[in-house]
Protein backbone atom coordinates (compact mmCIF):
# COMPACT_ATOMS: atom_id res chain seq x y z
CA UNK A 1 0.00 0.00 0.00
CA UNK A 2 2.86 2.34 0.82
CA UNK A 3 4.24 1.73 -2.65
CA UNK A 4 0.91 2.68 -4.15
CA UNK A 5 0.99 5.99 -2.33
CA UNK A 6 4.59 6.58 -3.33
CA UNK A 7 3.86 6.03 -7.00
CA UNK A 8 0.70 8.12 -6.85
CA UNK A 9 2.71 10.90 -5.26
CA UNK A 10 5.19 10.89 -8.16
CA UNK A 11 2.36 11.04 -10.70
CA UNK A 12 0.38 13.75 -8.94
CA UNK A 13 3.41 15.83 -8.09
CA UNK A 14 4.46 15.83 -11.73
CA UNK A 15 0.91 16.63 -12.78
CA UNK A 16 0.66 19.60 -10.43
CA UNK A 17 4.02 20.94 -11.63
CA UNK A 18 2.54 21.41 -15.08
CA UNK A 19 0.24 24.06 -13.72
CA UNK A 20 2.83 26.22 -11.99
CA UNK A 21 1.85 29.31 -14.02
CA UNK A 22 -1.72 29.03 -12.78
CA UNK A 23 -0.28 28.73 -9.32
CA UNK A 24 0.70 32.39 -9.17
CA UNK A 25 -2.86 33.41 -10.01
CA UNK A 26 -4.22 30.96 -7.50
CA UNK A 27 -1.98 32.40 -4.84
CA UNK A 28 -3.23 35.90 -5.62
CA UNK A 29 -6.78 34.67 -5.07
CA UNK A 30 -5.70 33.20 -1.81
CA UNK A 31 -3.90 36.30 -0.68
CA UNK A 32 -6.23 39.14 -1.54
CA UNK A 33 -9.13 38.56 0.81
CA UNK A 34 -7.09 37.99 4.02
CA UNK A 35 -4.97 41.05 3.24
CA UNK A 36 -8.12 43.12 2.63
CA UNK A 37 -9.66 41.98 5.92
CA UNK A 38 -6.36 42.61 7.64
CA UNK A 39 -6.38 46.18 6.31
CA UNK A 40 -9.99 46.70 7.39
CA UNK A 41 -9.50 45.53 10.94
CA UNK A 42 -6.11 47.08 11.59
CA UNK A 43 -7.50 50.40 10.36
CA UNK A 44 -10.33 50.19 12.89
CA UNK A 45 -8.08 48.95 15.69
CA UNK A 46 -5.56 51.72 15.04
CA UNK A 47 -8.20 54.45 15.11
CA UNK A 48 -9.48 53.44 18.54
CA UNK A 49 -6.57 51.54 20.13
CA UNK A 50 -8.21 48.11 20.00
CA UNK A 51 -11.33 46.25 18.86
CA UNK A 52 -12.93 43.95 21.40
CA UNK A 53 -9.56 43.69 23.17
CA UNK A 54 -7.60 42.95 19.98
CA UNK A 55 -4.75 45.29 19.07
CA UNK A 56 -3.64 46.04 15.48
CA UNK A 57 -0.78 43.57 15.93
CA UNK A 58 -3.23 40.87 17.06
CA UNK A 59 -5.04 41.23 13.74
CA UNK A 60 -1.82 41.16 11.71
CA UNK A 61 -0.66 37.97 13.41
CA UNK A 62 -4.14 36.44 13.07
CA UNK A 63 -4.40 36.94 9.30
CA UNK A 64 -0.76 36.05 8.63
CA UNK A 65 -1.24 32.78 10.49
CA UNK A 66 -4.51 32.30 8.65
CA UNK A 67 -2.70 32.36 5.31
CA UNK A 68 -0.67 29.31 6.35
CA UNK A 69 -3.36 27.42 8.25
CA UNK A 70 -5.89 27.94 5.47
CA UNK A 71 -3.41 26.57 2.97
CA UNK A 72 -2.87 23.49 5.13
CA UNK A 73 -6.48 22.63 5.95
CA UNK A 74 -8.12 23.39 2.60
CA UNK A 75 -8.98 20.79 -0.03
CA UNK A 76 -9.61 20.82 -3.79
CA UNK A 77 -11.49 17.52 -4.10
CA UNK A 78 -14.56 19.01 -5.70
CA UNK A 79 -12.47 20.65 -8.43
CA UNK A 80 -10.59 17.49 -9.32
CA UNK A 81 -13.25 14.85 -8.80
CA UNK A 82 -16.77 16.12 -9.53
CA UNK A 83 -16.23 16.26 -13.29
CA UNK A 84 -15.08 12.65 -13.31
CA UNK A 85 -18.49 11.63 -12.01
CA UNK A 86 -20.25 13.94 -14.44
CA UNK A 87 -18.51 12.82 -17.61
CA UNK A 88 -18.03 9.20 -16.59
CA UNK A 89 -14.22 9.12 -16.61
CA UNK A 90 -14.39 7.83 -13.06
CA UNK A 91 -15.07 4.34 -14.39
CA UNK A 92 -11.42 4.00 -15.35
CA UNK A 93 -10.35 4.62 -11.78
CA UNK A 94 -12.97 2.32 -10.35
CA UNK A 95 -11.39 -0.70 -12.01
CA UNK A 96 -8.25 -0.25 -9.95
CA UNK A 97 -8.18 -2.25 -6.72
CA UNK A 98 -7.70 0.90 -4.61
CA UNK A 99 -10.16 3.47 -3.30
CA UNK A 100 -10.05 6.39 -5.79
CA UNK A 101 -10.93 9.02 -3.24
CA UNK A 102 -8.68 7.89 -0.39
CA UNK A 103 -5.64 7.28 -2.59
CA UNK A 104 -5.40 9.21 -5.84
CA UNK A 105 -7.55 12.19 -4.88
CA UNK A 106 -6.05 12.48 -1.42
CA UNK A 107 -2.50 12.41 -2.80
CA UNK A 108 -3.42 14.96 -5.46
CA UNK A 109 -4.72 17.24 -2.72
CA UNK A 110 -1.48 16.90 -0.80
CA UNK A 111 0.70 17.43 -3.88
CA UNK A 112 -1.20 20.63 -4.62
CA UNK A 113 -0.79 21.72 -1.03
CA UNK A 114 2.96 21.07 -1.08
CA UNK A 115 3.38 23.13 -4.21
CA UNK A 116 1.28 26.08 -3.01
CA UNK A 117 3.12 26.07 0.32
CA UNK A 118 6.42 26.32 -1.52
CA UNK A 119 5.12 29.38 -3.33
CA UNK A 120 3.68 30.80 -0.15
CA UNK A 121 7.05 30.90 1.65
CA UNK A 122 8.54 33.86 -0.28
CA UNK A 123 5.19 35.66 -0.32
CA UNK A 124 4.89 35.26 3.41
CA UNK A 125 8.41 36.58 3.90
CA UNK A 126 7.55 39.69 1.89
CA UNK A 127 4.37 40.21 3.92
CA UNK A 128 6.44 39.87 7.07
CA UNK A 129 8.68 42.70 5.95
CA UNK A 130 5.71 44.84 4.92
CA UNK A 131 3.67 44.39 8.09
CA UNK A 132 6.45 43.84 10.66
CA UNK A 133 4.30 41.62 12.89
CA UNK A 134 5.21 40.87 16.50
CA UNK A 135 4.86 37.10 16.93
CA UNK A 136 6.24 37.04 20.48
CA UNK A 137 3.08 35.35 21.83
CA UNK A 138 3.87 32.24 19.75
CA UNK A 139 5.59 29.45 21.65
CA UNK A 140 6.86 26.01 20.61
CA UNK A 141 4.17 24.47 22.79
CA UNK A 142 1.55 26.47 20.94
CA UNK A 143 2.78 25.27 17.55
CA UNK A 144 3.04 21.66 18.73
CA UNK A 145 -0.44 21.92 20.15
CA UNK A 146 -1.74 23.32 16.86
CA UNK A 147 -0.24 20.63 14.61
CA UNK A 148 -2.80 17.92 15.46
CA UNK A 149 -5.54 20.53 15.09
CA UNK A 150 -4.33 21.39 11.59
CA UNK A 151 -4.26 17.71 10.70
CA UNK A 152 -7.74 17.28 12.14
CA UNK A 153 -8.92 20.35 10.22
CA UNK A 154 -7.60 18.96 6.95
CA UNK A 155 -9.06 15.50 7.62
CA UNK A 156 -12.50 16.91 8.35
CA UNK A 157 -12.49 19.37 5.44
CA UNK A 158 -11.24 16.67 3.08
CA UNK A 159 -13.95 14.23 4.16
CA UNK A 160 -16.72 16.83 3.99
CA UNK A 161 -15.46 18.00 0.60
CA UNK A 162 -15.42 14.38 -0.59
CA UNK A 163 -18.95 13.83 0.74
CA UNK A 164 -20.25 16.89 -1.10
CA UNK A 165 -18.50 15.75 -4.26
CA UNK A 166 -20.23 12.38 -3.95
CA UNK A 167 -23.59 14.13 -4.08
CA UNK A 168 -22.76 14.43 -7.79
CA UNK A 169 -23.61 10.70 -8.05
CA UNK A 170 -27.26 11.67 -7.58
CA UNK A 171 -27.58 15.15 -9.00
CA UNK A 172 -24.56 15.43 -11.39
CA UNK A 173 -24.62 19.16 -10.61
CA UNK A 174 -23.20 20.00 -7.21
CA UNK A 175 -21.95 23.55 -7.52
CA UNK A 176 -24.96 25.22 -5.92
CA UNK A 177 -24.64 22.99 -2.87
CA UNK A 178 -20.91 23.64 -2.73
CA UNK A 179 -21.42 27.38 -2.91
CA UNK A 180 -23.79 27.14 0.03
CA UNK A 181 -21.16 25.17 1.93
CA UNK A 182 -18.55 27.85 1.15
CA UNK A 183 -20.87 30.49 2.56
CA UNK A 184 -21.14 28.51 5.79
CA UNK A 185 -17.35 28.25 5.92
CA UNK A 186 -16.97 32.00 5.43
CA UNK A 187 -19.49 32.67 8.19
CA UNK A 188 -18.35 30.17 10.81
CA UNK A 189 -14.64 29.52 10.24
CA UNK A 190 -13.20 32.86 11.33
CA UNK A 191 -12.08 33.85 7.84
CA UNK A 192 -13.59 37.32 7.88
CA UNK A 193 -12.73 38.20 11.44
CA UNK A 194 -11.56 36.37 14.58
CA UNK A 195 -14.72 34.65 15.82
CA UNK A 196 -14.81 36.57 19.11
CA UNK A 197 -15.87 39.68 17.16
CA UNK A 198 -18.81 37.91 15.51
CA UNK A 199 -22.34 38.40 16.92
CA UNK A 200 -22.87 36.25 20.04
CA UNK A 201 -25.26 33.85 18.35
CA UNK A 202 -22.82 33.15 15.50
CA UNK A 203 -20.08 32.42 18.04
CA UNK A 204 -22.31 30.02 19.95
CA UNK A 205 -23.22 28.11 16.79
CA UNK A 206 -19.64 28.16 15.48
CA UNK A 207 -18.38 26.36 18.58
CA UNK A 208 -20.41 23.30 17.69
CA UNK A 209 -19.70 23.28 13.94
CA UNK A 210 -16.71 21.74 12.16
CA UNK A 211 -15.77 24.92 10.26
CA UNK A 212 -13.74 26.62 12.97
CA UNK A 213 -11.36 23.65 12.75
CA UNK A 214 -10.37 24.92 9.28
CA UNK A 215 -9.11 28.25 10.49
CA UNK A 216 -10.00 29.81 13.83
CA UNK A 217 -9.15 26.94 16.18
CA UNK A 218 -5.65 26.13 14.84
CA UNK A 219 -4.80 29.83 14.44
CA UNK A 220 -5.73 30.65 18.02
CA UNK A 221 -3.76 27.61 19.20
CA UNK A 222 -0.65 28.84 17.39
CA UNK A 223 -1.09 32.32 18.82
CA UNK A 224 -1.64 30.90 22.32
CA UNK A 225 -4.92 32.73 22.91
CA UNK A 226 -7.06 29.82 24.11
CA UNK A 227 -7.67 28.65 27.67
CA UNK A 228 -7.21 25.02 28.63
CA UNK A 229 -10.93 24.28 28.69
CA UNK A 230 -11.38 25.87 25.27
CA UNK A 231 -8.58 23.72 23.87
CA UNK A 232 -10.11 20.54 25.29
CA UNK A 233 -13.55 21.46 23.99
CA UNK A 234 -12.14 22.30 20.54
CA UNK A 235 -10.33 19.00 20.25
CA UNK A 236 -13.37 17.12 21.51
CA UNK A 237 -15.52 18.77 18.85
CA UNK A 238 -12.84 18.07 16.26
CA UNK A 239 -12.78 14.35 17.02
CA UNK A 240 -16.56 14.24 17.04
CA UNK A 241 -16.73 15.85 13.57
CA UNK A 242 -13.99 13.56 12.27
CA UNK A 243 -16.21 10.61 13.21
CA UNK A 244 -19.33 12.20 11.71
CA UNK A 245 -17.53 13.19 8.51
CA UNK A 246 -16.04 9.70 8.07
CA UNK A 247 -19.44 8.07 8.49
CA UNK A 248 -21.07 10.55 6.11
CA UNK A 249 -18.41 9.96 3.51
CA UNK A 250 -18.63 6.16 3.84
CA UNK A 251 -22.37 6.28 3.38
CA UNK A 252 -22.46 8.67 0.40
CA UNK A 253 -19.61 6.87 -1.33
CA UNK A 254 -21.15 3.41 -1.02
CA UNK A 255 -24.66 4.43 -1.96
CA UNK A 256 -23.50 6.93 -4.56
CA UNK A 257 -21.44 4.33 -6.35
CA UNK A 258 -24.55 2.23 -6.79
CA UNK A 259 -26.14 5.17 -8.61
CA UNK A 260 -23.15 5.62 -10.87
CA UNK A 261 -23.86 4.64 -14.44
CA UNK A 262 -20.72 5.99 -16.13
CA UNK A 263 -22.44 8.57 -18.27
CA UNK A 264 -20.87 8.84 -21.66
CA UNK A 265 -18.11 6.33 -21.04
CA UNK B 1 -29.00 51.46 -35.47
CA UNK B 2 -27.17 48.47 -36.84
CA UNK B 3 -25.34 47.98 -33.53
CA UNK B 4 -28.60 48.17 -31.59
CA UNK B 5 -30.14 45.45 -33.71
CA UNK B 6 -27.13 43.20 -33.16
CA UNK B 7 -27.37 43.72 -29.38
CA UNK B 8 -31.05 42.94 -29.55
CA UNK B 9 -30.35 39.68 -31.35
CA UNK B 10 -27.62 38.73 -28.88
CA UNK B 11 -30.00 39.36 -25.99
CA UNK B 12 -32.70 37.26 -27.63
CA UNK B 13 -30.35 34.34 -28.21
CA UNK B 14 -29.03 34.50 -24.66
CA UNK B 15 -32.50 34.69 -23.14
CA UNK B 16 -33.56 31.67 -25.16
CA UNK B 17 -30.54 29.63 -24.06
CA UNK B 18 -30.95 30.57 -20.42
CA UNK B 19 -34.66 29.74 -20.43
CA UNK B 20 -33.67 26.14 -20.92
CA UNK B 21 -32.16 26.20 -17.43
CA UNK B 22 -34.88 27.86 -15.38
CA UNK B 23 -34.19 25.94 -12.17
CA UNK B 24 -30.54 26.98 -12.38
CA UNK B 25 -31.61 30.59 -12.65
CA UNK B 26 -33.73 30.40 -9.50
CA UNK B 27 -30.94 28.69 -7.55
CA UNK B 28 -28.40 31.25 -8.74
CA UNK B 29 -30.61 34.13 -7.64
CA UNK B 30 -31.13 32.52 -4.23
CA UNK B 31 -27.38 32.02 -3.80
CA UNK B 32 -26.85 35.60 -4.85
CA UNK B 33 -29.27 36.78 -2.18
CA UNK B 34 -27.44 34.64 0.36
CA UNK B 35 -24.16 36.38 -0.47
CA UNK B 36 -25.86 39.75 -0.24
CA UNK B 37 -27.04 38.78 3.25
CA UNK B 38 -23.47 37.89 4.16
CA UNK B 39 -22.12 41.16 2.77
CA UNK B 40 -24.61 43.19 4.77
CA UNK B 41 -23.89 41.15 7.88
CA UNK B 42 -20.16 41.76 7.50
CA UNK B 43 -20.80 45.51 7.22
CA UNK B 44 -22.96 45.41 10.33
CA UNK B 45 -20.20 43.52 12.18
CA UNK B 46 -17.70 46.18 11.17
CA UNK B 47 -19.94 49.04 12.26
CA UNK B 48 -20.95 47.42 15.52
CA UNK B 49 -17.27 47.72 16.43
CA UNK B 50 -16.61 51.22 15.12
CA UNK B 51 -18.30 54.37 13.79
CA UNK B 52 -16.01 54.89 10.88
CA UNK B 53 -13.76 52.77 8.73
CA UNK B 54 -10.87 55.10 8.02
CA UNK B 55 -13.27 58.03 7.63
CA UNK B 56 -15.95 56.10 5.73
CA UNK B 57 -19.42 55.61 7.24
CA UNK B 58 -22.02 52.85 6.77
CA UNK B 59 -23.97 54.77 4.09
CA UNK B 60 -20.87 55.16 1.98
CA UNK B 61 -19.90 51.52 2.35
CA UNK B 62 -23.37 50.41 1.25
CA UNK B 63 -23.10 52.59 -1.85
CA UNK B 64 -19.61 51.16 -2.39
CA UNK B 65 -21.02 47.65 -2.12
CA UNK B 66 -23.50 48.63 -4.84
CA UNK B 67 -20.72 49.86 -7.13
CA UNK B 68 -18.67 46.77 -6.34
CA UNK B 69 -21.61 44.58 -7.33
CA UNK B 70 -21.96 46.56 -10.54
CA UNK B 71 -18.35 45.79 -11.46
CA UNK B 72 -18.84 42.20 -10.35
CA UNK B 73 -21.89 41.89 -12.60
CA UNK B 74 -19.97 43.35 -15.51
CA UNK B 75 -17.34 40.67 -15.01
CA UNK B 76 -19.50 37.68 -14.17
CA UNK B 77 -22.33 38.49 -16.56
CA UNK B 78 -20.35 39.64 -19.57
CA UNK B 79 -16.58 39.37 -19.39
CA UNK B 80 -16.11 35.81 -18.06
CA UNK B 81 -18.60 34.08 -20.38
CA UNK B 82 -17.17 35.96 -23.37
CA UNK B 83 -13.61 35.15 -22.34
CA UNK B 84 -14.49 31.49 -22.31
CA UNK B 85 -16.01 31.70 -25.77
CA UNK B 86 -13.15 33.78 -27.10
CA UNK B 87 -10.41 31.48 -25.79
CA UNK B 88 -12.17 28.47 -27.25
CA UNK B 89 -12.63 30.22 -30.59
CA UNK B 90 -8.94 31.10 -30.83
CA UNK B 91 -7.98 27.54 -30.03
CA UNK B 92 -10.28 25.89 -32.59
CA UNK B 93 -10.12 28.64 -35.21
CA UNK B 94 -13.82 29.52 -35.14
CA UNK B 95 -12.83 33.13 -34.50
CA UNK B 96 -12.44 33.29 -38.31
CA UNK B 97 -16.22 33.37 -38.65
CA UNK B 98 -16.58 36.18 -36.13
CA UNK B 99 -13.98 38.25 -37.98
CA UNK B 100 -15.71 37.68 -41.30
CA UNK B 101 -19.00 39.18 -40.07
CA UNK B 102 -19.72 42.72 -41.28
CA UNK B 103 -19.57 44.27 -37.81
CA UNK B 104 -16.94 45.52 -35.40
CA UNK B 105 -15.12 42.42 -34.18
CA UNK B 106 -14.32 43.88 -30.76
CA UNK B 107 -18.01 44.53 -30.27
CA UNK B 108 -18.99 41.02 -31.35
CA UNK B 109 -16.43 39.40 -29.07
CA UNK B 110 -17.60 41.51 -26.11
CA UNK B 111 -21.32 40.89 -26.29
CA UNK B 112 -21.82 37.45 -27.81
CA UNK B 113 -22.56 35.88 -24.46
CA UNK B 114 -24.61 37.50 -21.72
CA UNK B 115 -25.57 35.75 -18.50
CA UNK B 116 -29.19 36.82 -18.36
CA UNK B 117 -30.01 36.18 -14.72
CA UNK B 118 -27.30 38.67 -13.75
CA UNK B 119 -29.77 41.41 -14.70
CA UNK B 120 -31.16 40.72 -11.26
CA UNK B 121 -27.77 41.49 -9.79
CA UNK B 122 -27.76 44.78 -11.66
CA UNK B 123 -31.08 45.76 -10.06
CA UNK B 124 -29.75 44.89 -6.61
CA UNK B 125 -26.66 46.98 -7.24
CA UNK B 126 -28.76 50.00 -8.19
CA UNK B 127 -30.92 49.56 -5.09
CA UNK B 128 -27.82 49.42 -2.88
CA UNK B 129 -26.42 52.57 -4.49
CA UNK B 130 -29.74 54.40 -4.09
CA UNK B 131 -30.06 53.33 -0.45
CA UNK B 132 -26.48 54.39 0.23
CA UNK B 133 -26.99 57.82 -1.31
CA UNK B 134 -30.30 58.27 0.53
CA UNK B 135 -28.72 57.27 3.87
CA UNK B 136 -26.00 59.84 3.22
CA UNK B 137 -28.73 62.49 3.33
CA UNK B 138 -28.15 66.17 2.70
CA UNK B 139 -24.38 65.94 2.54
CA UNK B 140 -24.52 64.80 -1.08
CA UNK B 141 -25.13 67.47 -3.70
CA UNK B 142 -26.59 66.93 -7.16
CA UNK B 143 -23.21 67.70 -8.67
CA UNK B 144 -21.46 65.01 -6.64
CA UNK B 145 -24.12 62.47 -7.63
CA UNK B 146 -23.57 63.42 -11.26
CA UNK B 147 -19.79 63.09 -10.85
CA UNK B 148 -20.33 59.76 -9.15
CA UNK B 149 -22.40 58.42 -12.04
CA UNK B 150 -19.91 59.57 -14.66
CA UNK B 151 -16.96 58.08 -12.80
CA UNK B 152 -18.84 54.82 -12.27
CA UNK B 153 -19.27 54.54 -16.03
CA UNK B 154 -15.69 55.54 -16.79
CA UNK B 155 -14.42 53.09 -14.16
CA UNK B 156 -16.38 50.28 -15.79
CA UNK B 157 -14.90 51.32 -19.15
CA UNK B 158 -11.39 51.13 -17.68
CA UNK B 159 -12.01 47.58 -16.46
CA UNK B 160 -13.55 46.62 -19.79
CA UNK B 161 -10.58 48.09 -21.67
CA UNK B 162 -8.09 46.21 -19.56
CA UNK B 163 -10.05 43.07 -20.31
CA UNK B 164 -9.92 43.72 -24.07
CA UNK B 165 -6.15 44.21 -23.85
CA UNK B 166 -5.73 41.02 -21.82
CA UNK B 167 -7.70 38.86 -24.22
CA UNK B 168 -6.04 40.52 -27.23
CA UNK B 169 -2.70 39.34 -25.83
CA UNK B 170 -3.80 35.86 -26.84
CA UNK B 171 -3.05 36.88 -30.45
CA UNK B 172 0.60 37.30 -29.54
CA UNK B 173 0.98 34.64 -26.86
CA UNK B 174 -1.28 31.71 -27.66
CA UNK B 175 -0.65 30.04 -24.32
CA UNK B 176 -1.93 33.08 -22.49
CA UNK B 177 -5.35 31.65 -21.82
CA UNK B 178 -5.71 32.24 -18.11
CA UNK B 179 -5.25 35.87 -19.04
CA UNK B 180 -8.16 37.36 -17.14
CA UNK B 181 -7.68 35.54 -13.85
CA UNK B 182 -5.70 38.48 -12.52
CA UNK B 183 -8.79 40.67 -12.75
CA UNK B 184 -10.81 38.06 -10.92
CA UNK B 185 -8.18 37.54 -8.24
CA UNK B 186 -8.00 41.19 -7.27
CA UNK B 187 -11.72 41.84 -7.54
CA UNK B 188 -12.36 41.26 -3.83
CA UNK B 189 -10.29 44.32 -3.04
CA UNK B 190 -13.15 46.44 -4.43
CA UNK B 191 -15.40 45.70 -1.48
CA UNK B 192 -13.68 48.21 0.78
CA UNK B 193 -12.28 51.69 0.19
CA UNK B 194 -8.76 51.43 -1.22
CA UNK B 195 -7.72 54.38 0.94
CA UNK B 196 -7.43 52.05 3.95
CA UNK B 197 -5.11 49.58 2.21
CA UNK B 198 -1.36 49.48 2.76
CA UNK B 199 0.44 51.59 0.13
CA UNK B 200 1.69 48.67 -1.99
CA UNK B 201 -1.78 47.15 -2.33
CA UNK B 202 -3.26 50.56 -3.08
CA UNK B 203 -0.74 51.04 -5.87
CA UNK B 204 -1.53 47.62 -7.35
CA UNK B 205 -5.31 48.10 -7.36
CA UNK B 206 -5.05 51.67 -8.68
CA UNK B 207 -2.38 51.55 -11.35
CA UNK B 208 -1.77 47.91 -12.29
CA UNK B 209 -5.17 46.26 -11.99
CA UNK B 210 -7.40 49.32 -11.55
CA UNK B 211 -10.21 47.76 -9.52
CA UNK B 212 -10.12 50.77 -7.21
CA UNK B 213 -10.60 53.18 -10.13
CA UNK B 214 -13.95 51.50 -10.76
CA UNK B 215 -15.04 51.20 -7.12
CA UNK B 216 -13.34 53.57 -4.69
CA UNK B 217 -12.89 56.53 -7.03
CA UNK B 218 -16.61 56.98 -7.92
CA UNK B 219 -17.40 56.85 -4.20
CA UNK B 220 -14.79 59.50 -3.52
CA UNK B 221 -16.58 61.69 -6.04
CA UNK B 222 -19.84 61.08 -4.22
CA UNK B 223 -18.24 62.07 -0.91
CA UNK B 224 -16.89 65.22 -2.52
CA UNK B 225 -13.26 64.18 -1.99
CA UNK B 226 -12.34 64.91 -5.59
CA UNK B 227 -11.79 68.28 -7.21
CA UNK B 228 -13.36 69.10 -10.57
CA UNK B 229 -9.99 68.54 -12.23
CA UNK B 230 -9.71 65.11 -10.66
CA UNK B 231 -13.11 64.15 -12.01
CA UNK B 232 -12.13 65.30 -15.49
CA UNK B 233 -8.85 63.43 -15.19
CA UNK B 234 -10.57 60.14 -14.37
CA UNK B 235 -13.08 60.62 -17.20
CA UNK B 236 -10.08 61.24 -19.45
CA UNK B 237 -8.48 58.03 -18.21
CA UNK B 238 -11.66 56.15 -19.13
CA UNK B 239 -11.74 57.56 -22.65
CA UNK B 240 -8.01 57.07 -23.18
CA UNK B 241 -8.03 53.48 -21.99
CA UNK B 242 -10.90 52.67 -24.33
CA UNK B 243 -9.02 54.15 -27.29
CA UNK B 244 -5.82 52.31 -26.41
CA UNK B 245 -7.73 49.05 -25.99
CA UNK B 246 -9.36 49.39 -29.41
CA UNK B 247 -5.96 50.03 -30.99
CA UNK B 248 -4.46 46.99 -29.27
CA UNK B 249 -7.41 44.88 -30.34
CA UNK B 250 -7.07 45.96 -33.98
CA UNK B 251 -3.34 45.29 -33.96
CA UNK B 252 -4.05 41.86 -32.47
CA UNK B 253 -6.63 40.99 -35.09
CA UNK B 254 -4.16 41.92 -37.81
CA UNK B 255 -1.70 39.46 -36.31
CA UNK B 256 -4.23 36.66 -36.04
CA UNK B 257 -3.65 33.96 -38.60
CA UNK B 258 -6.29 31.37 -37.72
CA UNK B 259 -5.75 28.09 -35.93
CA UNK B 260 -7.01 25.58 -38.44
CA UNK B 261 -6.25 27.23 -41.76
Amino acid sequence: MLNVYKRLWQVNWAEQWQYRANLVMYLLFWLVSPVVYLAVWTTIARSQGSVGGLTPNDFVTYYMTLLIVDQLTSEITIHIFAYKIQDGTLSGELIRPIHPMLTNTLVNNIAFKALTLMTLVPVWAVLWMLFQPDFSSVTWQGILLALPAVLLGFAVSFLIGATLTCVAFWTTRVWALVEFYWALVVLFSGQFVPLQLMPGIVQQIARFLPFQLYKYFPIELVLGRLSQSEILFGYGMGLFWLLVASLLFRWTWRNGLKQFSAVGA
Amino acid sequence: MHTLRVIQTFLKINIQTSLAYRADMVINILLNLMWLGWELLSLSIIFSNTNTLGGWGPAELIALLGVFRLVNTLMAGLLWPNTEKFNASVRDGSLDYTLLLPANSQFLVSFARITIWRAWDLILAFILIAVGIKMGGDTTSTLSILNFLMLTISGAVVIYSLWIVLIAFTFWFTKFDNNVTILQALLDSGRYPATIYPAWLRIIVTFIVPIAVATTVPLQALRGDLTGWNVLLFIGVGVASFLVASRVWKAGVRRYSGASS
